[in-house]
């Protein structure tokens, strides 16, 4: 046995493997650091203590403080990496997962390690992420507190495994590794979203996250395949470079192949359920039943980018088609969830759900900028997002902490000024500025950046790209107008509030802390309606009329109840890297000269790519070919285009939305918290549109009726056949057997012997069979 | 050395028969443990070096005038059976000490005679030794459903031994005729025999392939059945059903397996023609199996009878990578016999647990246990995820090779990934969508049954809180007991090593199945065109 245990090969870096000609684009990986395997181990070990937590009944907030230190370890680490970085890709591993031999030719072993792979796209994921997760463990610590104990060592056991999935999906050394932590971060976001697993609405959304999901893997399995089978080998290192070779591994010539269209489009399948593009979408929305700050690490800020980064994790695949029909096809499929996702959120007033159709959003402008060639703007609006939505959501979940879950906008008003809230306010107020693309804000640069590739993008090389920058310039001005609608509504305005239905039980000190809310509600022997979501802080405000009908908040007194230190400084330390993040676009990258750190770092990984017009001012004959604004160079305009869109949108917003009196800067004439007569006035003139959009275009019950509706009849059908069967087979056979077995033994009424003296008898006669034939 | 493999379990069936009641507890885990520790020489004094060969040969002529022998043997593949039965067998016992009060005596010598019977199966070398195993593992198996399990184990019981034996008695006709035909039409035979490497190499070389088709034929009419492979399943729904708690996990965990392990045993090398000229056939009735029998699993209302139909499912995979016939998708398979063993069994494990406590299956009756019984549903969702494919934990590992092998085979004109065989990538991804249904049922079950608001049968739980002592459930705590930990935790650890670090069993497996693999292939393809040789056009 120690022979097959040598495969322990204690964290022996892989080195140059076997790179004999390096790609023009991507160079052969060096040797790793073997600690960059800490990433993966960290997160581990912190999940398996909250575990022995769990099991030793620990009641203290030990599981977060763990967290904190090792996702804190982690962020060390990352950034460790990135300094001591020397620009080239390096791998380095672990031990052997999954490794076949059945042959000595090429394409007769499969390997797939548990190994990283680190180049730039790599570090600046798990520098975000890393950041992230530790910012938002430290929001958790405080906002999960009403259930410290068991629930409260699940939540950071999942929390920590997540940070390991993410890592493992980033860091991977190849497509199989890349397929654990997919899957894995499935399964935390499952297990995360059902956290409040007794109401149903959260189990509901969980389970429903997972198989969207799993449609969404079953496109990426059949591309890591196919994948295989094509090139002959998962690990990115040598898969980069026969890409670069331009062959496949059977030497045909790869831009001819159908594999330069087919692979990419069966990624592009796995990336869209994940990063929840159009179709694959409905399940986002319903994944804000979630903790909050689950719902601001995972379903904003970092799970769902995990597509853009598959996409450009292989973008030398991506582009090596000389049609790009999969990148048309990725942008198209960004084009139209951005804007799709921004009609539904015009019109939608629970204000977490408003967040979650804004990342849907962001995420296509994420996808359209892969799809319309600026990998660069892509990779940076993702990584500037990450810090403003994470803001914006940890902002919403201090209110929904604060007010007892209250989500809707027409029940909030003027929160920024009240006591405790101030620096929420200010803290939404850099988000919101950050999403509409306010100028010299992060987000301003980033979805700049895609908006003049999409302008400058050719026709001739992605579909309909024109179209699409308009529609994307469209939606850029809509997203201005929704985050403000929501800014203006809740934040600024007369100060007032209805508490959400959490009320009683979070607030007026009657829930003792330390007590998680199943016991104490069990001492106080409560009994709501089915579905009462008492112990939640995330669900939407449709049934909170009927739960608690007895609930009365002008006669009962209510304190907002402002958040804590490890909130307050979580959602500080979110808001000051949200405006840091804008002064990346600022920095020299390390190669090239255009784009900032952000396209430094896409410039030095698999996802390098010079974009069509990248460098203006040289070859002009190429100019004629680009696209422009308008007859302008879009690089050039597109500063002051979206500026301009982004204030419409947010004057908009301010006409229709705006409060009136003392705090109005605004030119509006809302008067109260659901006042606002002008939109409700606009929202009627579009009647069945907006209830429409509100009821999310129907498409869940679409689905429902044409998928899960049929697959379940037919699965009935299924059913009741098959106990036909059984009893139709079984009584003709048996019938038989039954009657000899009678006819033997009349007097016994035990089958069992029948049998078995007719299996010995069935025997013998075989035997005697033989032994005639043997005779013969 | 093996045969104490067989004569432990043997002797203590025995012993348990004798002594008296209250000692057939001990007497049982006393010989289960004793068989492990058997099997764990065996695994130690294992030469890996040469896994492809059956070592520990021994023999023991039992009627020499017509060559039967008592002849046994293993190789990796059976060897890691074994060593799945052995595992199991204590862990059965245990998980059976509240729920098994009355007729202990019988109970626990049908477990270890069944035991003998099963280990019988895998160290065979002997066609009828082979056979009398495979037969003999009904008997205690039926005293086990048909005294012991539920309200309808009767009807289950007879259906099982109905069903399983009719088919066995055509596979057996199949290996007749086989050694008929090793006996008369080799031209220097000794006279009879029934030598298992004597008959195969007897069958390859001089049945036709219309006997072939036939054989292969009357094999699978016996071990398609006990697999199950669509459309012979209907027996087990029931039979797992209604059997008690060890039962099921003995049912799914092992039994299943001996008819898979048949079929790689001797369907696959004795008509290797057939083989690869029905393969498809087989494989789509697989997938049939994977889609229909998950979609059944997912409008169950008793929870026992999902997972007795996931192991249509499941199995489905199982055939799928074995027909295959490349390295990936017959490792794939093998893997798959002991993953599922660990899996499903711990999922009936937990099951019963469940119904000792509540009386009752149903998932209308019983549900959102996940804040009553946290251990209990924390190991619930673990084995959830296992069965369900997760990356990192066993059943991943070979789901994704009967997977893949289903997609290389017969790939190769798509490029070098690809290999010869008689599938291709179309069976491997509506395979897949097997993938999305495994997720719905099984996180519909456990969506029900732990999560969601709690929900206990009427009459259960009269005592209120607080006391969270003794329930009428024959005086269990609400959550599982150490004992009940103790079953559950190592095949916890195992689902989790393998998931992690399969790479003892890959390395292990691989020299005999790439040796049964290109055995198969070379032999199938010799007797009709021979598709390495034409060069497939692009797409």
């Amino acid at each position: 046995m120690t022979g097959l245990m040598g495969g322990w090969a204690t964290l022996a870096a892989a080195g140059g493997g076997a790179a004999a000609h390096a790609a023009p684009g991507i160079p052969a990986p060096g040797a790793g650091s073997p600690i960059a395997l800490l990433l993966l181990g960290l997160p581990l070990l912190a999940a398996a203590l909250c575990g022995v937590f769990a099991a030793t009944g620990n009641r203290s907030k030990l599981p977060a403080f763990t967290s904190v230190a090792a996702l804190g370890a982690c962020f060390g680490i990352a950034l460790m990496l990135f300094l001591n970085w020397n620009g080239q890709p390096a791998t380095a591993r672990a031990f052997d997962w999954i490794s076949l031999d059945w042959g000595a030719g090429k394409g007769q072993s499969f390997d797939a390690h548990f190994g990283v792979y680190i180049d730039g796209l790599t570090l600046l994921w798990m520098l975000f992420v890393t950041g992230l997760a530790t910012v938002i463990a430290l929001y958790s610590m405080e906002y999960m507190s009403h259930d410290v104990g068991l629930g409260y060592c699940r939540y950071f056991a999942a929390f920590n495994l997540f940070v390991f999935s993410m890592t493992a999906l980033v860091m991977g050394d190849n497509l199989l590794m890349l397929f654990l932590g997919w899957e894995g971060v499935g399964l935390c976001s499952y297990l995360l979203i059902g956290y409040y697993y007794k109401r149903a609405a959260a189990v509901a959304a969980a389970k429903k996250a997972f198989i969207m999901n799993r449609i969404g893997d079953l496109g990426l399995l059949m591309g890591i395949l196919s994948t295989f089978v094509v090139f002959g080998t998962i690990e990115y290192a040598p898969l980069f470079q026969m890409i670069a070779s331009g062959k496949t591994a059977s030497g045909a010539e790869l831009a001819s192949h159908w594999s330069v269209w087919g692979i990419p489009l069966m990624f592009a399948v796995g990336a869209f359920g994940k990063s929840a593009q159009f179709i694959f979408y409905t399940w986002l929305p319903d994944a804000m039943e979630g903790p909050t700050p689950v719902s601001a690490l995972i379903h904003a800020a970092t799970m769902v980018t995990a597509g853009v980064f598959l996409i450009g994790r292989l973008y030398p695949l991506f582009t090596a088609d000389p049609a790009l029909i999969a990148l048309s096809v990725v942008a198209w499929a960004g084009v139209i969830t951005a804007l799709w996702a921004a009609t539904i959120e015009m019109a939608i007033f629970d204000i977490k759900r408003v967040m979650g159709y804004s990342t849907i959003s962001q995420l296509g402008f994420m996808f359209a900028g892969m799809g319309l060639l600026t990998p660069t703007g892509a990779a940076f609006h993702t990584f500037t997002h990450a810090f403003f939505k994470a803001t914006l959501f940890l902002g919403v979940g201090a209110v929904m902490h604060g007010f007892g879950g209250q989500l809707d906008l027409r029940r909030l008003s003027g929160v920024m000024w009240m006591r405790g809230f101030g620096l929420v306010g200010i803290a939404m107020l850099v988000g919101s500025i950050n999403l509409s693309g306010v100028p010299f804000t992060a987000g301003f640069f980033s979805k700049d950046v895609i908006l003049a590739q999409a302008f400058t993008t050719p026709g001739t090389m992605i579909w309909g790209a024109q179209a699409a920058a308009w529609l994307l310039l469209l939606t850029a001005g809509m997203t201005a107008y929704y985050t403000f609608r929501t800014f203006l509504r809740v934040y600024v305005g007369p100060r007032e509030f209805v508490p959400g239905d959490d009320a009683e039980l979070l607030d007026l000190g009657r829930h003792p802390k330390g007590v998680s809310l199943d016991e104490w509600h069990a001492q106080h022997g409560h009994g709501h309606g089915h579905g009462h979501g008492h112990d939640d802080h995330g669900h939407g405000s449709d049934h909170r009329a009927a739960v608690r009908p007895d609930f009365d908040p002008t006669t009962e007194e209510f304190d907002p109840h402002p958040p804590g230190w490890s909130m307050k400084a979580a959602i500080g330390l979110c808001m000051v890297l949200s405006i840091l993040a804008a002064g990346v676009y600022f920095m020299k990258p390390a190669v090239g000269n255009h784009g900032g750190w952000v396209a430094g770092m896409v410039g030095q990984s698999s996802a390098a790519f010079a974009s069509p017009g990248e460098h203006h001012g040289g070859a002009a004959e190429h100019a004629a070919k680009l696209g422009t604004f308008l007859g302008y160079d879009p690089h050039k305009v597109m500063y002051y285009v979206s500026a301009g869109v982004g204030l419409i949108g947010i004057l908009i917003a301010a006409f229709l939305h705006g409060p009136r009196g003392v705090w109005s800067l605004f030119i509006g004439n809302r008067t109260s918290a659901a006042v606002a007569p002008r939109a409700d006035a606009l929202a009627n003139l579009f009647g069945p549109l907006t209830r429409a959009a509100r009821n999310k275009y129907y498409v869940d019950e679409i689905y429902d009726a044409l998928v899960r509706t049929p697959l379940r009849v037919l699965a009935h059908i299924f059913h009741i056949l098959d106990q036909g069967l059984v009893d139709g087979l079984v009584n003709l056979c048996g019938a038989l057997p039954r009657m000899l077995a009678r006819s033997l033994r009349p007097s016994q009424s035990g089958v069992l012997q029948g049998y078995a003296v007719g299996m010995a008898a069935g025997l013998g006669l075989i035997l005697i069979v033989v032994w005639v034939l043997m005779l013969r | 050395m093996l045969s104490f493999l067989l004569i432990i379990p043997l002797l203590s069936a025995l012993a348990i028969g004798l002594a008296p009641e209250r000692a057939s507890k001990g007497l049982a885990m006393l010989g289960s443990l004793l068989a492990l520790a058997a099997g764990a020489a065996v695994v130690a004094s294992f030469d890996w070096g040469r896994g492809s060969a059956f070592q520990f040969a021994a023999a023991l002529p039992v009627v020499p005038e017509l060559g039967v022998t008592l002849s046994l043997g293993v190789d990796t593949v059976a060897l890691w059976l074994v060593v799945l039965t052995v595992i199991l067998q204590p862990l059965c016992v245990l998980g059976s000490f509240s729920a098994i009060t009355e007729r202990t005596r019988t109970y626990y010598a049908s477990l270890m005679a069944l035991q003998a019977a099963m280990l019988g199966v895998f160290l065979a070398r002997d066609l009828i030794f082979f056979y009398v195993c495979f037969e003999f593992t009904l008997v205690p198996m039926y005293v086990l459903i048909s005294l012991y399990g539920s309200t309808n184990r009767r009807k289950a019981a007879t259906k099982f031994f109905l069903y399983t034996f009719t088919g066995s008695i055509i596979a057996l006709a199949g290996l007749i005729y086989v050694a008929w035909v090793a006996a008369t039409r080799v031209p220097d035979a000794a006279g009879w025999t029934f030598d298992i490497a004597t008959l195969r190499s007897a069958a390859q070389a001089h049945l036709s392939p219309t006997e072939q088709g036939w054989v292969m034929l009357a094999m699978m009419a016996g071990f398609a059945v006990k697999v199950p492979l669509f459309p012979v399943h209907t027996w087990l729904p029931l039979a797992h059903t209604e059997a008690p708690t060890a039962g099921s996990v003995i049912l799914a965990g092992v039994l299943l397996k001996l008819g898979t392990y048949a079929i790689y045993r001797f369907v696959l090398p004795f008509v290797p023609v057939a083989v690869v000229e029905y393969a498809h056939v087989v494989a789509a009735l697989s997938i049939v199996g994977i889609l229909y029998g998950g979609l059944i699993c997912w409008v169950q209302r008793d929870v026992k009878k999902l997972v007795a139909y996931s192991s249509v499912a499941h199995l489905g995979f199982c055939m799928l990578g074995m027909f295959a016939l490349n390295a990936a998708g017959v490792q794939g398979s093998i893997l798959y016999m002991i993953n599922h063993g660990l899996s499903t069994g711990a999922l009936f494990f937990l099951i019963g647990f469940m119904y000792e406590r509540y009386h009752t299956r149903s998932l209308e009756e019983v549900g959102g246990l996940g804040s009553k019984m946290p251990i209990w549903s924390t190991f619930m969702v673990f084995f959830m995820l296992a069965s369900v494919g997760l990356p990192g934990l066993n059943g991943f590992v070979s789901e994704f090779l009967c997977v893949m092998g289903a997609f290389q085979s017969g790939a190769y004109t798509l490029g070098p990934g690809g290999t010869a065989g008689p599938l291709g990538p179309w069976y491997a991804f509506i395979a897949g969508f097997g993938m999305i249904v495994a997720a719905m049922y099984l996180l519909y079950m456990t969506g029900r049954i732990v999560f969601g608001p709690l929900r206990e049968p009427p009459g259960h739980d009269d005592h209120g809180h607080g006391h969270a002592g003794s329930h009428e459930g024959g005086g269990l705590p609400a959550d599982l007991t150490a004992r009940e930990v103790v079953v559950l935790a190592p095949i916890a650890a195992l689902c989790l090593f393998l998931g992690v670090y399969p790479k003892p069993l890959i390395a292990t497996l691989e020299g005999p199945v790439n040796d049964k693999v290109q055995m198969v292939l070379s032999l199938g393809n010799a007797a009709g065109a021979a598709p390495a040789g034409a060069a497939g056009g692009e797409r």
